[in-house]
């Protein structure tokens, strides 16, 4: 092959993968052109050439930056928001399904919009606290994190959230949007008059309220996988967790009995780790999580 | 999840078209909106940006009549193939009952096919799905540029690089003119009904 038949098939290499929209495998072909233009005796003092080449370099660099210019997530129409919530929410109830479907809207970046819907469920007083944190994200994902105090701030005036329920939120909250590089203050939630309580049993005095938990299953398909999990409910040191139906394997690994050798425990005040034993399972038969699953983790007291 | 409604016996599945940036899978959407017009139930909805990058997902619903005496509906999506929306493909992975792996045989994107098809298996995994258990079918697409004198990644290659492991049935094909792209779809279709009578015999 000879040096302008080797250039010509070079040529359209570039040409291809420039229409093909693969911009820079194509800058790097027409880089490779030049380069071998430059050590070419014959070729080399061929400006006609040269200028060719280097001016669809520099018109694949504009493609490149115009690419890197366009907004990541666009605002999308009513009907193409409306599809996706359709699309992306699979639970039977209203609520749940509701949920999943705000959620899939800030998962394509319709934040402004995922917000509309979650300040609705949040007035219906639908999951407060999984609201909460979803609209957290959403603040922190448009970059707002004013925005996200000042509504933290309305719901301290609220009544759908418990103390524990603000304390939780606050330490997600702060979390947030120092992932997100916001450096805030968050004032800690003021005291509440001391009220003479119940006695309590031995567990429940060394053991703190604990928000969420992060396990990682040793055995069957997500085997060695970290795990996040709200606490459902809890009693002294065990605490219920949900798993969705659709997770059922993720159950059929964790019979009673199974032993977990690392446990994240997140509560409003702190993080620590333990161990702990699957003390029971369970699926539900009625209600809007009918088909999930309910899963017991006794964590170690000591 | 596909769901099947056993009272009025119709049954509904989702397939995505996985791969690759500019690999071809919104083309393969389109070849089949235009050539399987009748079965389609609706426009396709693409939601791209500049350069006919998908930026969220193709959706294209289709309606395949009466299979034993079930009305099976099937729903195909793209995913975006640039390495930056991961968390939109883990979103139109949820559900999947099968997959359509679109690997571009162009030899400069040899790399790019295989980041794609580990993603395609992390994903996969991270929603309690394995690469080996999913109904899949590889394609291997734009085989129409080899007469143009453009370099392609042999077939040998291709399937040692993909499909040594998985060993799926593959095709060779062109979305651009449609070769290759209507056998793809009839097998990835096949295999994911058949799985799915499986899982929840739906020819009941």
């Amino acid at each position: 092959m000879t040096e302008k038949e080797a250039i010509k098939r070079l040529l359209k290499e570039a040409d291809v993968y420039r229409n093909q929209g693969l911009l820079s495998d194509s800058k790097a072909k027409y880089m490779e052109i030049l380069s071998v233009i430059g050590k070419s005796k014959t070729l080399a003092s061929h400006k006609q050439l040269i200028d060719g080449v280097k001016s669809k370099i520099r018109a694949v660099n504009r493609s490149l930056n115009e690419l890197k210019d366009t907004l990541e997530r666009p605002e999308l129409s009513e009907d193409l928001q409306h599809l996706i919530k359709k699309l992306f929410s699979f639970s039977q109830t209203k609520e749940a399904s509701a949920i999943e479907g705000a959620v899939a809207l800030a998962k394509f970046g319709q934040y402004e919009q995922a917000l509309k819907e979650f300040h609705k469920l949040l007035e219906q007083g639908v999951l407060p606290v999984v609201i909460a944190k979803n609209m957290i994200k959403c603040y922190a994902a448009l970059r707002i994190p004013q925005a996200a105090l000042v509504q933290y701030s309305k719901w301290k005036t609220r009544d759908f959230f418990s103390r524990e329920d603000l304390k939780y939120v606050r330490a997600f909250l702060k979390t947030s949007l120092e992932k997100e590089g916001f450096k805030v203050e968050i004032p800690e939630l003021e005291a509440m008059p001391s009220l003479p309580s119940r006695p309590k049993k031995k567990n429940e005095e060394v053991f703190l309220e604990i928000s969420a938990v992060s396990i990682q299953p040793r055995g069957g398909p997500l085997s060695g996988q970290t795990m996040d999990f709200d606490v459902h409910f809890q009693s002294a040191n065990t605490v219920t967790i949900l798993i969705p139906a659709a997770q059922k394997n993720l159950v059929d690994s964790l019979v009673p009995g199974t032993r977990l050798a690392d446990i994240q425990c997140y509560s409003p005040i702190t993080v620590f780790r333990s161990t702990g034993t699957i003390s029971g399972a369970a699926q539900i038969k009625q209600g809007p999580r009918r088909g999930d699953y309910t899963l017991d983790i006794t964590i170690d007291a000591d | 999840m596909a769901i099947f409604n056993a009272k009025d016996r119709i049954i509904e599945c989702k397939l995505v078209y996985y791969g690759p940036g500019r690999g071809g899978k919104t083309t393969n959407l389109e070849y089949i909106f235009k050539a399987f017009h009748k079965q389609t139930d609706s426009e396709m909805v693409s939601i791209n940006t500049m350069g006919d990058r998908t930026l969220f997902f193709d959706f294209l619903p289709m309606g395949l009549g009466k299979i034993r005496g079930c009305d099976v509906k099937v729903q195909l999506y793209t995913v975006p193939g640039q390495s930056r929306y991961r968390s939109t493909r883990k979103m139109v992975l949820k559900g999947v009952d099968g997959v359509v792996f679109v690997a571009d045989s162009l030899e400069v994107r040899r790399k790019a096919n295989l980041l794609s098809l580990k993603d395609l298996a992390e994903n996969l995994k991270e929603e309690g799905n394995s690469i080996f258990n999913i109904p899949l079918v590889m394609q291997y697409n734009k085989r129409d540029l080899e007469a143009q004198g453009i370099p392609l990644l042999p077939l040998e290659m291709l399937e040692k690089d993909l499909n040594s492991k998985l060993k799926v049935p593959y095709h060779m094909a062109s979305a651009l003119n449609g070769e290759g792209v209507g056998s793809t779809l009839k097998e990835a279709l096949l295999l994911t009904l058949r799985h799915l009578q499986k899982e929840i015999h739906w020819t009941k």
